[in-house]
């Protein structure tokens, strides 16, 4: 990631990615079906789902690197192929470097590789590596460095010729909650500069704070594709509610989807689409059933894709997050 | 102190290790090896490829007193040789026919088929052939005996200087009689008995190929003359050895970015061929790297070894360092490690783990080692069919040509050699560009060979 004062650059050119209707199968079992979506300049685009729900393949047809076995990509309106070399920022999903290089060669390579020139390349790995807090790492082997750092190395290598677009598959797996804040603060001024992201993860709520688009997979096709906004409102609505008169589950059957015993002694109340908690909260007054607690919830991220995918998917993902 | 072993745990990783191994294919391709190498020679007997030419010889002999009885007396050991064969036979089936084939003398004698030793010149310089077979044989020597102003005289002639078969046959009859008539003077002592053999004529070589120009030295064969041997020979070493240090660091660096994941990465920004070229040429650069001390040294040493020999030293060396194995040295260099090296890529490409390379080069490993083994036939018979033939076959050629230079082989031939191996070359870099495009991106293993192979050459598409 350059950066001279002149490194914000418009890239307003050609659609980044499509992909229209692509499919790809593994000795006969489907990894990837019929998958559709563009990425638009400038957007931040969060690639979810569990493990095996075709994120990563998805990903490497998006970049050429396997064929679909049918369907179309094009890459900055083109098939994936060389003109693409340098407009792309690509940090694959599972991590290693050279083992005897040091952090700057390392990073000083790729961005040569990516059309850089040395005398351009040295100082800018140098000028990362004291931003990102690893000035100590410049001169350091690879292998004499510990797993996070070598990580921020290899993201800092991936994304140091400040290309168009980035894909990032899962950058944020292996980071320690500080690292992640750092890594949170990178994609955040990369698409301060009008780059366009789409990285793929299984923390919801990295996500959450960064996207404008969410695209969730599950089982190898699409199963969700819209803003933060619009998948939040594929949750039901939630609301944690107690008393001690005993007609409060009666008031509230008509309007709940189901009803949870909390181990508080609570209720949570997940409502029918067309139920709202403030009507549940004037039958309650009218019916005189004194609340001890009455609480309506922001339907999360995580409640959405559960209602998307189903519970046990969901389950899924959060155990491959941790 | 004795550390405490639990035979449970320890069988469980022996048994882990053993069945781990077992199952790949580079431990079968290795078990099976001694039938594969056993299957090989019967096809090369069957070939009538033999190691050793059949050569023959003369003896002119001026005297007329010893050419029938050396006849006689090889004659005699060849009937010996072949009854121990016959009994041992008899005794193993299995050996039939193999026996006695070994037991006859490796030297043809022939009668002279000229009077004296200027007639014998053409076919000693080849210009001549022998009326054996339908086209003619080759005189490889001829073994004059002469009177020298009462002193009995031996010379071999003959142009392939690094064979010695005719000259042990008549030195061992001389070296034989002087001691058996030693035994019957008498008068007999321990010293005398050495003396006596000692004292036995020897046999000087001649090379009748050599120039007979006044001031350009005789055609006398000395220890100079197995310079051109021993220099192609050792080139042909260094060859193999650069080509199999390259290849090998070649498997390995493939290995460590295929498993790295790095590769990934490189191809967002790079073409695959690109990857395979540079890693070619890397590594190309740092081997040659690494072995220039070695061929430094050697030129160093044959510069010293020259200014210190004296003029006809610095004229053999000279010679030795030929103009064919200037050209042909960096040719044969290059196609060889483009060959071998493109293979090893694409099978580094392929592996997930040391232990898949290891079984997936094994048979690359198996080539390379067959190949050198053709080298040292070159010390004795560099005339021999199977060194004419490993010079031709593009897996061996680098080795063998380089080691056949001595023998002066025509520039059409060095250079169609060259030429097999290129085309050899192009096919493997386009079968390993295949190969290493499915193995980074798909497949591994064995199982990853075949399914490239379906796909690549024979166009077949699979699931994936």
């Amino acid at each position: 990631m350059q950066t001279g004062s002149n490194s914000t650059r418009s890239f307003m050119t050609a659609t980044p990615l499509s992909l229209k209707n692509i499919s790809k199968s593994f000795a006969g079992v489907d990894a990837v079906k019929d998958v559709s979506f563009d990425v638009q300049p400038g957007e931040i685009i969060g690639f979810l789902g569990p493990n095996g729900a075709g994120k990563t393949t998805t990903i490497r047809m998006a970049l050429g690197l396997i064929k679909p076995n049918s369907g179309e990509v094009t890459l900055f309106g083109q098939r994936p192929g060389p003109h693409a070399f340098g407009r792309i920022a690509f940090l694959p999903e599972e991590r290693g470097l050279y083992k005897k290089q040091t952090a700057r060669e390392t990073i000083a390579h790729m961005a040569r590789l990516n059309g850089m020139k040395a005398k351009e390349a040295f100082p800018l790995a140098d000028r990362l590596l004291d931003k990102y807090g690893l000035s100590e790492a410049k001169r350091k082997k690879n292998k004499d460095m510990s797993k996070g750092m070598a990580q921020k190395v290899q993201l800092l290598a991936a994304i140091a010729h400040d290309p168009e677009f980035y894909i990032l598959d899962e950058p944020f797996s292996g980071l320690d909650p500080v690292n992640q804040q750092i890594l949170e603060k990178m994609v955040r001024e990369i698409a301060d500069r009008g780059r366009t992201i789409i990285f793929s993860t299984h923390v919801m709520e990295h996500a959450e704070r960064l996207c404008d688009r969410i695209i969730l997979m599950s089982g190898g096709r699409k199963v969700f594709d819209g803003s933060t906004e619009l998948a939040l409102t594929q949750a039901p609505k939630r609301l944690v509610i107690d008393s001690e008169d005993a007609r409060l589950k009666d008031v509230l059957t008509p309007f709940a989807a189901t009803l949870e015993d909390r181990p508080d002694g609570a209720l949570t109340v997940f409502l029918k689409p067309e139920a709202e908690s403030h009507t549940i909260l004037e039958k309650c007054v009218n019916m005189g059933v004194k609340l001890s607690r009455y609480e309506p919830k922001n339907p999360s991220l995580h409640e959405a894709f559960v209602a998307l995918v189903g519970r046990d998917e969901v389950a899924k993902m959060k155990e491959d997050a941790t | 102190m004795i550390p405490k072993v639990d035979l449970r745990r320890t069988y469980l990783i022996a048994r882990r290790d053993f069945l781990g191994y077992i199952k790949t294919w580079g431990f079968w391709l290795s078990f099976l090896m001694p039938f594969l190498f056993g299957g090989f020679g019967i096809l090369l007997s069957q070939m009538s490829l033999n190691v050793e030419p059949v050569r023959y010889e003369t003896i002119l002999d001026e005297t007329n007193l010893y050419a029938q009885a050396i006849l006689d007396s090889e004659r005699q050991k060849t009937n010996e040789r072949m009854e121990r064969a016959e009994k041992l036979e008899e005794r193993i089936p299995m050996l039939a026919n193999q026996g006695q084939s070994l037991a006859k003398s490796k030297v043809n004698f022939v009668e002279p088929p000229a009077p004296d030793l200027d007639g014998l010149m053409p076919y000693l310089k080849g210009e001549k052939l022998l009326s054996i077979g339908e086209k003619g044989s080759r005189l490889n020597g001829a073994v004059h005996i002469y009177d020298d102003n009462g002193e009995l005289k031996l010379d071999y002639w003959s142009s392939n200087i690094t064979n010695s078969d005719a000259i042990n046959v008549v030195e061992k009859y001389f070296s034989t009689k002087a001691s058996d008539d030693y035994l019957a003077s008498g008068n007999l002592t321990a010293d005398g008995l050495k003396a006596a053999k000692k004292n036995a004529p020897s046999v000087d070589a001649f090379d009748p190929t050599k120039s007979t120009v006044e001031g350009e030295g005789d055609q006398s064969v000395s220890d100079l003359d197995i310079i051109p041997f021993v220099v192609a020979i050792m080139a042909s070493g260094i060859l193999w050895l650069t080509i199999f240090s390259g290849a090998y660091m070649l498997l390995t660096s493939m290995l460590e970015e295929k498993l790295n994941k790095l590769l990934e990465m490189m191809l967002s920004t790079t073409r695959l061929s690109e990857i395979m070229l540079g890693k070619l040429i890397g590594v190309a650069a740092l081997t040659i790297a690494a072995m220039s001390p070695y061929i430094l040294l050697s030129f160093a040493g044959a510069a010293f070894i020259a200014v210190q020999g004296g003029p006809e030293t610095t004229e053999v060396i000279r010679d030795a360092f030929s103009l064919k194995l200037l050209v042909f040295f960096p040719v044969f260099l290059v196609l060889g490690y483009v060959f071998y090296g493109a293979l090893f890529i694409a099978m580094g490409s392929l592996a997930e783990s040391m232990q898949d390379a290891q079984t997936l080069t094994t048979p690359i490993m198996l080539l390379l080692t067959g190949c050198i083994m053709v080298v040292p036939i070159a010390i004795k018979s560099p005339d021999s069919p199977i060194l004419t033939f490993a010079a031709w076959f593009p897996l061996s050629a680098p080795f063998a040509a380089i080691a056949r230079l001595p023998l002066d082989p025509p520039w059409w031939e060095l250079s169609l050699s060259a030429f097999f191996l290129f085309l050899m070359s192009v096919g493997v870099i386009w079968l390993a560009g295949r190969i290493f495009n499915y193995g980074v991106l798909s497949g591994s293993g064995v199982k990853g060979i075949m399914e490239a192979l379906k796909r690549v050459v024979f166009r077949r598409g699979t699931a994936g």
